[in-house]
């Protein structure tokens, strides 16, 4: 059942890639960039922060003004203030374009397990740096956030009330709460950055960026929004008040959005079980590769006496799966008498493209299910079957 | 080969052999090559699937055109969807620096081509590899 809604899903996936392709060229298509698009608007997100930053004061009395002067007086401040919320929801929205379409597209699964793992990692981390931005503000909605997320950590059995604790810098609101946030805002944001290392250092020079067609795309956009629909705040938080509702950002806040129908432990419940599932995602389908109706040729091989240590292969393999090491004895082929390196296959990185087969020029590398000579065989009885009448 | 109808003598008659490499990835296979290994309604063109197009080697194409192909392809996923992230980039390169050699050998670089179409694209992968056989039915075997 999963497995034939996720081929329909992948039918679907490159569908409407043919649909988009239509209208632009192949190369500029935004879905083949999603990984790049959540890593601009990271980065938009990281320059506009640092410019809020130098504003913000974090504590109870002066938080809410020090946003309210760089919204009001502050030159450009409101379109700052803008860049920063939209591009948060634009981010998300990448991200998840980027799971869906590598979950669909059958990326996630064997070699590719690492990116998928520290993928939910990012996708987490995000999530709570989204929602801890907006207890930055300390305005109404920030309260009751606070109050909902106190709620709900106090639910947690055994160490609820050391987490509620650990969350507000105390038993209750005080002084050390919002530098608290703050650190629960910026601490998580350069997280990111040592997550995506993880993310890329399986990638040989993974697209970071996506076309800059739509990198000015984005930036206009952004601006056009921030502008347009400035970012705003609540009524200011009041110690001892319960405001009621607030307009939510759906992207962010969602799980606050649950809590209105169920108890706020209920619905961190819920996205720790969601997260939960996402990181077996890659393990929760145990199929031969004849059941995948994939051809699996093995990992490549290195044929050791051929090999004259000339990476061509490593420069190519997009999964930095091959590595050169030291030789450690000659080769036996002529050009590989005097090599000083020699190619090794990492077999848990290896997707088994044969990429670094084509790259070879001396015959040292073979995809095991599918060998060099089988394929020029294949070749001559194709090129040979009738010869044509021209010749 | 008796599975095969459509190898009518005319359809060999003036048609140039080619032989093509094509991702397993790309166009849809589901009745796409005959019983051996010819494409459907094209008994001329061979095609040899790959698990991707960055698989094949340049030697190979030159292979081909040396074992008496006119032509010889290389098919694989729309630009920037390859499966395997670069392997299509990878072998248009590949096959730029071949037609490069192939000039400075005298033999006509438009006889090796690269094709990118993805899984419901097949219509026009077969419309671009009969363009493609009229344009080496010229060059056919030469070499
Ligand atoms: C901060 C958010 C993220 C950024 C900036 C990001 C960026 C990227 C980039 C640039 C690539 C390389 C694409 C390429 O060159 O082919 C990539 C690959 C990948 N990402 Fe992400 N990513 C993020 C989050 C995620 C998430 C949430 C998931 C899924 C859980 C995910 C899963 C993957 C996978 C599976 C690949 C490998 C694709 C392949 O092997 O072709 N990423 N990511
Ligand atoms: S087949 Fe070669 S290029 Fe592909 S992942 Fe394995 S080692 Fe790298
Ligand atoms: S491309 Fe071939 S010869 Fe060169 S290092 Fe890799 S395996 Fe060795």
């Amino acid at each position: 059942m999963y497995r034939r809604s996720l081929l329909s899903l992948q039918s679907a996936t490159l569908r409407l890639d043919t649909w988009i392709n239509r209208v632009l060229p192949q190369d500029f298509n935004p879905l083949y960039y999603t990984g790049g698009l959540a890593n601009l608007f990271l980065t938009l997100l990281v320059v506009s922060g640092i410019l809020i930053f130098l504003y913000y004061e974090p504590s109870l009395e002066g938080a809410y003004a020090s946003v309210e002067f760089l919204t009001r007086d502050v030159p450009y401040g409101v379109v700052f203030r803008g860049i920063h919320r939209y591009a948060a929801d634009a981010y998300l929205v990448a991200i998840l374009l980027h799971l869906f379409r590598n979950w669909f597209t059958d990326r996630y699964r064997e070699a590719r397990d690492s990116q998928w793992l520290s993928g939910m990692f990012l996708l987490v981390v995000s999530g709570f740096a989204g929602f801890t931005g907006y207890l930055l503000v300390w305005d109404e909605r920030s309260q009751l956030l606070a109050s909902l997320t106190v709620q709900a950590l106090r639910s947690v059995p055994l160490v609820g009330d050391w987490l509620a604790r650990v969350f507000l810098g105390g038993p209750g609101v005080n002084d050390t709460t919002l530098p608290r946030f703050l650190f629960l805002h910026v601490g998580p944001a350069m997280t990111l950055y040592v997550l995506l290392w993880w993310h890329y250092v399986r990638l040989r020079h993974p697209k970071i960026w996506p076309p800059s067609v739509w990198v000015l795309f984005s930036l206009g956009l952004l601006f056009i929004l921030a502008s347009a629909l400035p970012a705003t705040s609540g009524r200011p938080a009041q110690p001892g008040a319960s405001p009621e509702g607030f307009a939510v950002d759906w992207f962010f806040l969602w799980p606050y959005v649950l809590a209105r129908w169920m108890a706020p432990g209920w619905a961190l419940a819920l996205v720790v079980a969601l997260v939960a599932s996402g990181m077996v995602v890659p393990y929760t389908l145990r199929e031969t590769p004849e059941q995948r109706g994939v051809r699996a040729l093995g990992q490549a091989v290195v044929v050791e006496e051929n090999c004259t240590g000339c990476e061509l292969c490593y420069y190519d393999c997009p999964y930095n799966a091959i590595y050169m090491v030291p030789s450690p004895y000659p080769g036996k082929s002529r050009a590989a008498a005097n090599r000083k390196l020699l190619a090794v296959v990492v077999d848990s990185r290896c997707v088994e493209c044969g990429i670094c087969i084509g790259a070879c020029p001396f015959e040292a590398l073979e995809l095991p299910r599918m060998l060099d000579k089988d394929v020029q065989q294949r070749i001559q009885r194709g090129a040979r079957a009738t010869a044509p009448v021209s010749s | 080969m008796a599975t095969v109808p459509d190898r009518t003598p005319q359809a060999q008659e003036g048609a140039p052999r080619v032989v093509g490499f094509l991702c397993d990835w790309a166009v849809r296979s589901e009745g796409l090559l005959n019983a051996d290994d010819t494409l459907v309604g094209m008994p001329h063109v061979t095609v040899i699937r790959v698990p991707c197009s960055g698989f094949v080697k340049p030697g190979w194409l030159e292979l081909a055109l040396r074992s008496g192909a006119a032509g010889a392809f290389v098919c694989g996923c729309p630009m920037g969807d390859c499966l395997n992230r670069e392997g299509n980039w990878i072998m248009e390169d590949r096959i730029d620096q071949l037609r490069k050699r192939l000039s400075r050998q005298k033999v006509d670089p438009e006889r090796v081509a690269f094709f990118a179409f993805g899984l419901h694209e097949r219509e026009a992968f077969l419309r671009a590899v009969a363009e493609f056989v009229d344009r080496v039915r010229g060059s056919g075997g030469k070499r």
